[in-house]
Formats: C-alpha cells, sequence, structure tokens
C-alpha cells in the first residue's frame, strides 16, 4: 500500500515539477476547462482516469481544469450547448454502445458530437460466476445452454456491461445455434446489485470487474460471496501490459487465463471477440479545430513526458493515447463490429 | 495500536478542519455532507491515505451533525437525513428552547457516532454477511415499513396518506433508470418536459423548496414586524439543558442509533430511510409519545443518534464489501480508488493499519464534533435572533446556491426550487402535509425499484410474504406501526369529542 501511495504521490508531484506549461498567449483556449464525465460516481473508472488526466493536463495548459461527474445524460446536453472549448466530455464506449442498444438520451456520438483522443483502457471487464457453481469456464456454460439449461447472466442493460453479454449469446449462435435462447440477461443495476443477485441465487453469472471482484475471488468456497472468473474481455495483448504484480493478490499471470486464447468467445467463427474498456475525449460538434490540435498535441506532449503512463498503470489503467483522427477511425470499427453482433443475435 | 505512532498533528488537524468544514455545509440549507466530501474530494491527492481519510470522514461527520442547526432552528432541514429533527427541534426553537434542543441533538449525535463507530470496529464483518442476506424484497419490506411513518405523522391521517402517496408520485417522474435496472424509458409527464424532467426532480431542491422557501413565503405573507423577530428572541428564561433531559432514554438512544447503523449498512436503502425509522419506532414503542411532533426532546434523540448511527453503519459495506452504503461513503470510495486501494471483502484483512486509523478518525471526528458544536452552539442558536427580514434574504440566496451546485450546475434545479417552494406555500392553504410528502418522495423511488425488481426475480407476489423469516418479521413491525397509529388517530379523536362535550 505504501509503495503504491509513494509511486503516485511521486508520479503527480514529478508531473507537477517537470512537465512543461505550453499555455501562451495565442492558445486556443483560456480561461477554466471543465469536463463533464459520463457517469455520476467519483467512485468509478470514468472519474478516477479523467481526474488523472485532468491533473497533467491542467500543467500542461497552465489552467485549471474540473472534473464533474454529471452522468451521461448531462453531459451531453452540456457539452450539445457549449462549443467554445471550456466545456468538454470523457467517456468511454458506452457512448456509443448505448445508442446500438437504443438506450434513451444516447444519439450517434459520431454524427452529433466531435469523437476526441483516446486516452486510456481499463482492461479489468470481467464476468464471474459463484465459486462453487458447476461452470468452471465459459466452455462449460455453452455446453449447458447446448444441453437445454438455462443460464442466467446479470447486467446492467444497454452498454459495457451487455456488450459481453451479446458477445457470448453470438458464439453460442454460431456454435449451438438455438441455443442461444438459454442464455439470458438479468437486469440489474449496480454493481452492488449485479453481486447481491449472485448471493441471492438469482444470477448464474454476474458482469463485473478485476477492480471490485478481485477480492471476492480469494474468499473460501463455503463464503456465500467467494466467486470466481471465468472470463476477462480484454484483449491478452492489453492485460501483458498492466503491472506484473496484476490486482490484488492475483497477478497478470493469472488474469491471462482468463482471457483470450484461453477463453474463447467466437465472433464469427474465426476470429473471438474481445472488448477494451477505451476512455477518449468528446467534443462539441462545432468546436474549433484549432482547438482539437491544440488538445492533441497537449496530450501527445504529456504522453511523451511518460510520467502519466506509470500513474494510470498504478491504478491499473493501460495508457492508450491515439490523437484525435485515429482514435475516432478505431472506434467507429470497434462500433461497426459490435453493431453486427447485436444485429446478429436480434435476428 | 501500531497504527497510533504513524498519526501526525497533521491527521487531527485534517479531522477538526473536517469536522469544522462538514458542520458549514450541513448547517447551509442546500449543503449537504455529500457534497463537503465531493467539494474536498479533491484535497485529497495531495495527502496520503491516512491524512485523506482523517479529512474525508470529519467532512462526513460535520456534514450529517451540521444538517440539525437548521432543522432545528428554522425548520429546514440540512441534510435529508436530518428531517426528523425538524418535527421536534423546530417547535422546541419556538419556544425559545433552540439551544436546549441543540445541545440535547448534538449529545444524541455523539451517542450515535460513537455507538456506531464501535459496531463497525467489533463487527463489520458479521454484520455485512447479515446485510446480504437481504434481497429486494425484505429492502423493499423495510422501506414500506419506513413509509407507514407518514400514517402516525399526519395530522389528519386521511390528507397526510394522500400527500405520502402524492410524494411517491413526484418521485417517480422522470426516467427508469437503466443505472437501477429499469428500462430507460420515460414516464409520467408530457412530451414538452422531456429534456427538463428526464432525471425527475432533485431531491434537495425539492427538499428545501418545500421546506426553506415555503417557509419564507408563509412567514412573508404574515408580514416581517420588528416585534416578531425581538420576540423570537426568548433565549433565556426557558429550560436549559442538562443532561438529566436523557434520563430514561437509553432505550431510545440504543434502539435509534442501532437502526441508523443498521439501515447505513443495507446499501441502496439510503440514509434519509435510518431517522424516520427511528422517529416512527420511538413514537410506537415509547410509553408517551403525545408530545413528539410538539416539541419533545425524545424526538430529537431518535432522529440525531440514528442519522449520526449512518456514518459508521455506511462505512459498514464500504469496508467489507467494497460497496456504499449511502451517497457520501460512494465518494469515499474514490478516495480509495484515487490512491489505488482496493475495497472489498477482504480490505480489513489486508490493511488493517488503514482500518484501525478509520476507526480511529472516526472516533475522534465524533468527539471533536461534539466539542466544536456544544461550545459554540450558544453563539449558532442566536441565528433565530436575527431579524428576519435579513435572514430570509439569506436563507433564499443559500437555497439558491445550493440547488444550483448540488448536481454541477443545472439551471433546471434552480426552477424546481422555485417550484416546490411556491407548491409548499399552495399546500399550507390547502391542507397538503408536507413531512408525509417528503417521506413519500425520498422513499418511493427506492420502494419501485426493490417491487419492481422482486416481482421481477421471483415473479409471484407472496415472495413478499413468505421469502424469509426476516420479511415476516418486517412484516409484523409494519402491522404494529399501522395498528399504533391507528389507535392514536382514534384515541385523538375520542379526546377531541370528549373535550367538545365539557
Amino acid at each position: 500500500m505504501k509503495k503504491t501511495i509513494l509511486a503516485l504521490s511521486v508520479a503527480l508531484a514529478g508531473s507537477a515539477v517537470t512537465s512543461t506549461a505550453m499555455a501562451q498567449d495565442d492558445a486556443p483556449i483560456d480561461g477554466n476547462l471543465r469536463i463533464v464525465i459520463g457517469s455520476t460516481s467519483t467512485g468509478g473508472d470514468t472519474y478516477q482516469n479523467s481526474e488523472i488526466v485532468a491533473q497533467e493536463l491542467s500543467d500542461k495548459l497552465d489552467m485549471n481544469v474540473k472534473v464533474d461527474a454529471v452522468g451521461a445524460t448531462e453531459a451531453f446536453k452540456t457539452l450539445e450547448r457549449n462549443d467554445d472549448g471550456n466545456t468538454m466530455m470523457i467517456f468511454h464506449d458506452m457512448s456509443y454502445l448505448g445508442h446500438l442498444y437504443g438506450v434513451r438520451g444516447y444519439d450517434n456520438v459520431f454524427e452529433e458530437f466531435n469523437v476526441g483522443p483516446s486516452i486510456a483502457i481499463n482492461p479489468g471487464n470481467a464476468y464471474l460466476v459463484p465459486k462453487d457453481s458447476p461452470y468452471d469456464s465459459f466452455d462449460d456454460i455453452k455446453e449447458a445452454v447446448a444441453d437445454g439449461e438455462r443460464v442466467r447472466v446479470s447486467i446492467q442493460p444497454g452498454g459495457v456491461s451487455e456488450i459481453g453479454f451479446s458477445a457470448m449469446k453470438n458464439a453460442i449462435r454460431i456454435e449451438h445455434p438455438g441455443a442461444e435462447e438459454n442464455l439470458v440477461a438479468v437486469n440489474s443495476g449496480s454493481q452492488s446489485d449485479k453481486n447481491q443477485q449472485m448471493f441471492d441465487g438469482l444470477a448464474d453469472v454476474i458482469n463485473g470487474s478485476v477492480q471490485s471482484n478481485e477480492q471476492f475471488t480469494r474468499l473460501e468456497e463455503d463464503d456465500q460471496k467467494a466467486m470466481k472468473f471465468i472470463w476477462l474481455t480484454a484483449r491478452e495483448d492489453t492485460i501483458k501490459q498492466t503491472l506484473e504484480e496484476g490486482m490484488g493478490e492475483t497477478t497478470r499471470e493469472e488474469l491471462l487465463e482468463y482471457t483470450e486464447p484461453n477463453v474463447t468467445v467466437t465472433q464469427d467463427g474465426e476470429k473471438n471477440f474481445t472488448f477494451d474498456k477505451e476512455f477518449f475525449f468528446i467534443y462539441n460538434k462545432d468546436m474549433d479545430q484549432e482547438i482539437v490540435d491544440y488538445m492533441d498535441e497537449a496530450l501527445a506532449d504529456i504522453y511523451d513526458e511518460g510520467e502519466i503512463q506509470e500513474t494510470q498503470k498504478q491504478s491499473f489503467f493501460i495508457p492508450n493515447f491515439k490523437p484525435s483522427d485515429e482514435s475516432r477511425e478505431d472506434l467507429k470499427q470497434k462500433m461497426n463490429e459490435y453493431k453486427e453482433i447485436i444485429e446478429s443475435i436480434d435476428s | 495500536m501500531e497504527f497510533l505512532s504513524a498519526l501526525s498533528p497533521l491527521f487531527f488537524l485534517l479531522i477538526a478542519f473536517g469536522v469544522l468544514v462538514g458542520i458549514i455545509f450541513g448547517s447551509i440549507p442546500g449543503m449537504t455532507a455529500t457534497m463537503a466530501v465531493a467539494v474536498c474530494l479533491p484535497l485529497t491527492y495531495a495527502l496520503d491515505l491516512t491524512n485523506g481519510l482523517a479529512l474525508l470522514l470529519g467532512l462526513y461527520v460535520g456534514g450529517i451533525t451540521g444538517g440539525m442547526v437548521p432543522a432545528i432552528l428554522l425548520k429546514i432541514p440540512g441534510t435529508p437525513s436530518s428531517i426528523t429533527t425538524t418535527f421536534d427541534g423546530y417547535p422546541m426553537a419556538k419556544n425559545g428552547e433552540g439551544e436546549r434542543a441543540l445541545k440535547i441533538g448534538i449529545v444524541a449525535s455523539l451517542f450515535g457516532g460513537v455507538f456506531s463507530a464501535i459496531l463497525l470496529f467489533l463487527f463489520a464483518p458479521v454484520l455485512s454477511d447479515f446485510a446480504i442476506k437481504f434481497s429486494y424484497v425484505e429492502k423493499f419490506l423495510i422501506i414500506f415499513l419506513a413509509l407507514t411513518v407518514i400514517a402516525s405523522l399526519s395530522g389528519n391521517m386521511l390528507m397526510g396518506i394522500f400527500s405520502g402517496i402524492l410524494g411517491v408520485w413526484l418521485s417517480l417522474i422522470g426516467t427508469y433508470d437503466i443505472s437501477d435496472g429499469g428500462n430507460g424509458e420515460i414516464r409520467l409527464m408530457f412530451d414538452f418536459m422531456e429534456p427538463y424532467l428526464e432525471s425527475g426532480f432533485s431531491l434537495l431542491p425539492v427538499l428545501i423548496g418545500l421546506f426553506g422557501l415555503g417557509t419564507v413565503l408563509i412567514e412573508a405573507e404574515k408580514g416581517v414586524k420588528k416585534e416578531i423577530s425581538s420576540q423570537s428572541l426568548k433565549m433565556s428564561g426557558q429550560a436549559q439543558f442538562s443532561m438529566s433531559v436523557f434520563k430514561g432514554k437509553l432505550t431510545n438512544l440504543i434502539r435509534s442509533s442501532s437502526i441508523g447503523t443498521f439501515v447505513g449498512m443495507l446499501p441502496g436503502v439510503g440514509g434519509s430511510a435510518a431517522s424516520v425509522l427511528a422517529y416512527t419506532q420511538e413514537k410506537n414503542f415509547s410509553r408517551d409519545s403525545s408530545q413528539m411532533g410538539k416539541g419533545a426532546p425524545q424526538g430529537i434523540v431518535a432522529s440525531e443518534s440514528s442519522n449520526n448511527g449512518l456514518t459508521g453503519g455506511a462505512l459498514i459495506p464500504l469496508l467489507s464489501l467494497g460497496i456504499p452504503g449511502d451517497s457520501t461513503t460512494a465518494i469515499l470510495i474514490g478516495a480509495f480508488t484515487l490512491q489505488g486501494i482496493q475495497v472489498g471483502p477482504l480490505f480489513i484483512g489486508d490493511n488493517l493499519d488503514t482500518w484501525y486509523t478509520m476507526v480511529f478518525a472516526l472516533l475522534v471526528a465524533n468527539f471533536v464534533m461534539f466539542a466544536i458544536m456544544f461550545f459554540a452552539i450558544k453563539h449558532i442558536a442566536k441565528v433565530v435572533a436575527v431579524p428576519k427580514y435579513i435572514l430570509y434574504p439569506i436563507i433564499i440566496m443559500m437555497c439558491v446556491v445550493g440547488a444550483y451546485a448540488i448536481n454541477y450546475g443545472i439551471m433546471f434545479d434552480v426552477w424546481t426550487l422555485f417550484m416546490f417552494g411556491i407548491f409548499g406555500y399552495v399546500a399550507h392553504k390547502v391542507g397538503i402535509e408536507i413531512p408525509p410528502l417528503i417521506i413519500g418522495f425520498i422513499l418511493g423511488g427506492s420502494a419501485e425499484i426493490y417491487f419492481v425488481k422482486s416481482l421481477e426475480s421471483y415473479g409471484d407476489f407472496m415472495i413478499f410474504f413468505t421469502k424469509s423469516p426476516i420479511a415476516m418479521f418486517l412484516w409484523g413491525l409494519i402491522f404494529m406501526s399501522i395498528a399504533f397509529s391507528i389507535y392514536l388517530h382514534i384515541k385523538g379523536r375520542r379526546q377531541q369529542s370528549s373535550e367538545a362535550e365539557t
């Protein structure tokens, strides 16, 4: 614990001392920068990640940067009203998945807004079962549903939590056509709700995360709260970039046991489905291109200096800076792939 | 006791600073403990975890306690969990016993806070295992039990129940959010309202609108006469505070603190339910509750010991399951994640020093709160002496600032404040009762979620009666609470008719 605190303090203090401010008189934005995020939680990964970036930006741009956890609906509304570059948004893949799943308040982010640079990945999106569950892997679940067993998966509908469920359903549809009907979603809200559904025996599988659920996987099997991972949706390459000590007592090597290729969730019969939860900036559609370039440049400098990567990795994020154009193209492609999966199981 | 050697004077200074700022936030209508913790969270980046937690826990304890100040002196709950403090605190302040009422509240708060910190320290893992026995069904029944208070709080039972239902209805306006496990659809509004009411009415603007602005409008109608403001300065000559007021109230203190701790440790039930439940149980089980609602110290004791009992209670699921028990501890979890610390079922064992430090900080914060409040209260109580033509504009300004700030600058929240201020004024004229309405509003959303989720999960209405022995026990309490309200109502009527005859 002390090591972590020390590393974080050194990283934050170091960044304050060494980063060179690039604010100039002719900077395209001045005053304060407000970053609204798509979550209302200040304890979640969106806030944590945004704060790390905000601190660095504050030093680099020599301006006050404030992160406000207003939630997706309010964040999009706020962004629509402000094109002067003093209000920006940070969110993750939910911003387009919400649209694909038809969630109210989610328009096509690529049409209605300007998608900006990517900054990090949270590699922790996971699926878990009770420790005494008869299912030890996704293969066991596939066999069970193919045999007509009903398997209930607790997810929060319409986003990151559901895309893994859709991928599992799609994989079963490809390998055991018709059996996908036996994999059913159980709607829930927060992580606490999902855990509770498992404790109550209302769900056989739950969506969770390495960060939130790792300690539960270390409990004894006779503990009602004990769980085990069956799948981490992140790419193998992404998990390989985490620190060797992994999270809690679960090392990186152990985490890799739950990713592709050790877990196979086919996307189309050939390719494996993976999902990296990426965080990126979203701007007002009419925001000046000069500000977009300015932000790209500032973030590129921050990532070149190399200290933010340390802070992000200590917090179990994978640094993933991509300038706006590259980020937009990659995310669009990602959206199109997931769109196909969702449409195929809907049909 | 190794952890004590790691504590620096800064640790204690930060607790004191946190408590003081928390009290100020809690005392200002429209500012809450949650807001205090949220505003100060970024300050913890520059501190290590121990000192960061000292600051945040100080803010938490100070914020929850500070809520009683406007509740007692102005009839405006500083935080949602101090609603029930207004019921007896304000009548006492009106009788010139404001200082006494505040002191009773402070001692009760200290008891509740320390009681819950001790329970947290001794039984956190056991209690969290008990808390997970409460599924959707049991949580719904707890909220239902808290809702039964509406009947006993009402002046006119029929109007009270109507007001409560109106409150529940108002709370359901907006989206049935997917983050609550809902379908994400909007309901109970016309199309043109959607841009404003997608997220429904926010609790705080509604609360300060009804209690704060509504009261100001009612008073303004009466006219602000000079002699009224001087009359309200009946600070001396009335009953003085003495610890003897707690004689015979140990059961109340222990019961209410236990209820606070218990409700706090149930994620999703909401802190406000704690003081409402404790107040109801005191009304139902005490030997003489006839004065409750008219300025009885026992009401303040129940309300304040339970809402400070929340502080330790809400930390139980946070530190033993990684799940925050209320909205403030949800922000507290940010302090851990920002420092890279995992909270979950193994947190206590893996971080013994941090665990001891937290409990210690919580205890110290409670005593610091007591020291600051108890000795400053004489001066704080003089708020009632401020002429109303000065006080009310300040209250309105603070209400507006609080409403605008609560969701990081949403103007509709200010309009909500005004709408409910006017509604509070009209309600007073037509006989709609505000306390039942606000209790319905606070509990309605959670009641709906747990009711629907119970039916979705078990598919059978009978599950509410047969789910578990806990459910049956809760039904017992619900029936007792309703029966008691009816008994009180009938007794009141008989008294009225016998008085009329004589």
